[in-house]
């Protein structure tokens, strides 16, 4: 930590400045229903409530300085539950933005700036020739060794594709193998896809670091290198903050998108409806018990309860409807798992486990073997919180079981399996 | 960026998402309507969990009634405007029934309303009337009656709720009476919150630890209080396996807000709702209503975009100044989405007594929207604003539901007749 101060933030004049017309900080019942519903709260000894309460008292020095910024992910679950549709969260975004950069957690200042190292905009840093290296590396190995994918395709820079794919780092840099279920789902339904060598990563901790311009940058690349590939939608991956600010960027800058902005999620349920993708739980002959985590950042922040409609059905098809246990709450209320808003890159490890505690007891209270999540750090928090606080689930991309339920998975592709799971269908 | 319009299209829309408009898609559901539901979170996170009928007939007087149907009769006499005096009992009773038969199918058990108001405890250690009780109450509102002994444990932590404080205002009338503090399992530091601890006794191994803690100050009791924590999800199998690891019975009183049996219900409507076929755009308010000729088009918007949705009907159940269904300016009180007509005091000095706890109650309470007997908006002459427009709830004029105790009786039994007569106009369209 540097000997830098944070400078004073006037938190009730900014509000006034941030929010609609009509809409007011003093309108605060003082209810508590966001600190009740917040996992963050307590955390530093603040909480939602405290926060505003703080602020409409003139605290600024305090609010200004608290670490609690960082321990709140931005979930914005106490303005969902609030009466009077107050929204703490961009508060918060404030604040992050306000605190010196060599006093914001290094983690995430860091992982933003290899974010703008490279044209891939890859928070690992990987630059464009090693990504287009290792996919095409990858592919090759598939091709050779399994014979039903000897025509598979993984294009990259291929103008005019239908998808404008993008890939979360971590399977590039670590798990490549983790890529290959993916593209075997795009090759059995036929889509007309492509991976970009500019623009094709799909984290962006910029946002959580509060640094706006930086923000808007990396989104910069990301659509300028989907424009000119002229792709008709740009599909996000299996990753949740990848989505949002893809998606509340082109919206708040104003940014021209010539394409879609759309989550894979809703693919897979289409494709499933559509016959193009026959899954089936007839593979779960021990009744293995599966939930769902709502990944915040495409379920409450964006597309509210539809898209977790859409997990539902896949999951249900994918493991049988009897065995598939809904956490409480869920979908547009569901609790954050606290992997978010750049928590797991932020080196707080103790906060955000006390953070996770309550994913950790919803998970407990479904007594499922496995969690299901189409987000990163959704994945990466609840593996943590398991083994912290002794729970024996599993967490699983959907990818893995979709190939998993076709018969598909190969033998590489089968990370996050737990033992039950990993021969079946091999 | 393109984006997707997003129009539903509906027989019934229900605008407001408190008791009234849960009930009302009860309702809908019920008789195969098929209905949208809209509204931002509502007060409903703040109920205790009571379904009041009516405690009283006549604010200014003392009398608590135990026969709600009797001081339902004498209100119609001495307030002929009252919602209460547009229904029948039969109606109420039918709304009622069906309501809590409804959330009891839904994982939250009610008790099946009776003849008679039960005295209830509430978390400052008094008692009111009310007419039917969650399931994980119905033990305290016995054990009262029977003035049995009873521990009545609090929290470390947990503010808003003190035994102490309960058993002190009580001890007159239930002398054996006793308050105990414990430890909630992991939760030994800072300030707790009643929603995460009902959360946290989802989890088997949590109830084991806290039968553990409670089992240690319990005596010689034959029942035992908590504030309403016991589960949120399952709170009648949390209930059931909490009392079997104590060994003894026990039973919730509601907190202050947030509390629980609030959180409850909203969330099982809004997981319940969509399962059963409704459009529920929850968290959001409709901001524009337009009455056309062919149908009624409601405009909002959430977090993805604008939403659309062309309705047959409205029901109307923006209750009162909280949730927005009424604004107070300084020229006078007004309905703000549709303009409705306002009954009202002539002047705002008007609008309340001298002193607040002024037993005869305050003219504001009593403002609001005029109906005709099919419970449809009215304008300043008594026109019907809309044949296809109703309205529910407490919005309705001429009722004081605090004072009267009857906050969910004027919810439903007007909910009930609206969407009856919403109904009505359905089928013969």
């Amino acid at each position: 930590m540097s000997d830098a101060t944070v400078p004073t933030i006037n938190f009730k004049e900014k509000a006034i400045e941030l929010l609609p017309e009509g809409a007011s900080f003093d309108a605060c019942l003082t209810c508590g229903l966001c600190s009740s519903g917040c996992p963050a709260s307590g955390i530093e000894n603040m909480d939602p409530r405290k926060f505003i309460r703080m602020a409409m008292l003139g605290m600024n020095e305090e609010l200004s300085s608290t670490p609690w910024v960082w321990t709140c992910t931005q979930c914005k679950r106490c303005q969902h539950v609030c009466p009077m549709n107050i929204d703490i969260s961009q508060l918060v975004f404030l604040a992050r933005g306000n605190w010196p950069k060599e006093k914001k957690p290094t983690g995430i200042v860091r992982s933003c700036e290899l974010t703008r190292s490279t044209d891939s905009t890859s928070a690992m840093g990987l630059p464009p020739d090693d990504f287009v290296f290792v996919v095409n590396d990858v592919l090759e190995e598939v091709r050779e060794q399994q014979p039903q994918f000897k025509d598979m395709v993984a294009p990259i820079d291929k103008k005019g594709a239908h998808f404008f794919v993008n890939q979360n780092s971590r399977e590039p840099m670590s798990e490549p193998d983790e890529m290959v279920p993916l593209w075997k789902i795009f090759h059995l339904v036929g889509a007309d896809w492509t991976y970009a060598s500019k623009g094709w990563a799909a984290e962006n901790f910029c946002m959580f670091s509060g640094d706006e311009e930086a923000w808007y940058e990396v989104i910069k690349t990301r659509l300028d290198a989907t424009n000119e590939l002229e792709c008709a939608v740009w599909l996000n991956t299996e990753c949740g903050h990848s989505y949002y600010t893809m998606w509340n960027a082109v919206n708040r800058f104003g940014m021209e998108a010539n394409f879609r902005v759309e989550s894979l999620i809703t693919y897979y349920a289409q494709w499933i409806r559509e016959g193009k993708l026959p899954v089936n739980s007839d593979w779960n002959t021990q009744n293995i018990k599966f939930t769902v985590q709502d990944p915040c950042q495409i379920v409450r922040k964006a597309y509210g309860d539809s898209i977790a409609d859409d997990l539902r059905f896949v999951a249900k098809k994918l493991v049988g409807e009897e065995n598939f246990i809904d956490m409480q709450p869920n979908r547009s209320a569901n609790y954050c798992c606290g992997g978010g808003g750049g928590f797991l890159q932020a080196g707080m490890t103790e906060h955000r486990r006390t953070y996770g505690k309550r994913k950790f007891d919803q998970i407990m209270a479904t007594q499922a073997e496995y969690v299901l999540t189409p987000c990163h750090n959704c994945h990466s928090q609840m593996e943590d919180i398991g083994h912290h606080y002794g729970g024996a689930y599993h967490v699983v991309h959907f990818w893995t079981l979709i190939c998993l339920s076709l018969g598909i998975l190969g033998e590489n592709e089968r990370t996050y399996l737990g033992p039950d799971l990993a021969k079946i269908g091999l | 960026m393109i984006e997707d319009k997003r129009v539903f299209t509906t027989e019934l829309a229900v605008i407001g998402s408190g008791l009234t408009g849960m009930a009302a898609s009860i309702y809908a559901i019920n008789r195969g309507i098929s209905t949208s539901l809209a509204g931002n979170t509502g007060a409903i996170a703040y109920t205790t969990g009571y379904l009041d009928l009516l405690g009283k007939a006549d604010p200014s007087s003392c009398t608590i009634f135990a026969d709600p149907w009797q001081a339902i009769a004498s209100l119609r006499e001495n307030q002929p405007h009252h919602p209460f005096a547009r229904v029948t009992d039969e109606e109420i009773r039918l709304g009622f029934e069906e309501f809590t038969a409804f959330i009891t199918s839904c994982g939250i058990k009610y008790s099946s309303p009776q003849e008679h108001n039960v005295m209830a405890l509430t978390p400052a250690g008094t008692s009111k009337p009310t007419f039917s009780v969650p399931a994980t109450m119905q033990a305290g509102v016995e054990a009262f009656a029977a003035k049995k002994h009873c521990t009545i444990v609090d929290f470390r932590g947990l503010r808003g709720f003190s035994a102490r404080q309960f058993v002190a205002n009580l001890q007159s009338e239930w002398p054996r009476l006793e308050a105990a503090r414990v430890t909630f399992p992991n939760m030994e530091h800072g300030e707790i919150y009643a929603e995460v601890m009902a959360r946290a006794l989802e989890v088997p191994a949590n109830r084991e630890a806290l039968a553990q803690e409670i089992k240690a100050v319990a005596g010689e009791s034959e029942v035992i209080g908590v504030p309403a924590v016991l589960g949120m999800h399952n709170p009648d199998e949390v209930m059931a396996d909490l009392a079997r690891l104590i060994g003894l019975p026990i039973f919730e009183i509601p907190t202050m807000p947030p509390s629980v049996p609030g959180i409850r219900l909203r969330e099982m409507f809004e997981q319940v709702f969509p399962q059963k076929g409704l459009t529920l755009v929850p968290q959001q308010k409709v901001t524009a209503v337009d009455f056309k000729a062919e149908q009624i088009q409601l405009s909002l918007r959430d977090n993805f975009g604008p939403i659309t949705i062309l309705a047959k009907t409205v029901l109307l159940a923006t209750g009162r100044f909280l949730s927005g269904g009424l604004q107070a300016q300084h020229d006078g009180i007004s309905e703000p989405l549709l303009g409705l007509h306002v009954s009202q005091s002539d002047s705002r000095d008007d609008w309340y007594r001298q002193y607040y706890m002024d037993r005869a109650g305050h003219a504001i309470h009593l403002a609001g929207i005029e109906v005709d007997d099919q419970f449809r908006p009215v304008d300043a002459h008594g026109k019907i604003v809309d044949k296809r427009l109703f309205a529910a709830g407490v919005m309705l004029a001429h009722q004081d539901w605090i004072r009267g105790r009857c906050g969910a009786g004027v919810a439903l039994a007007t909910a009930y007749r609206a969407v009856n007569e919403a109904h009505k106009l359905l089928q013969t369209a």
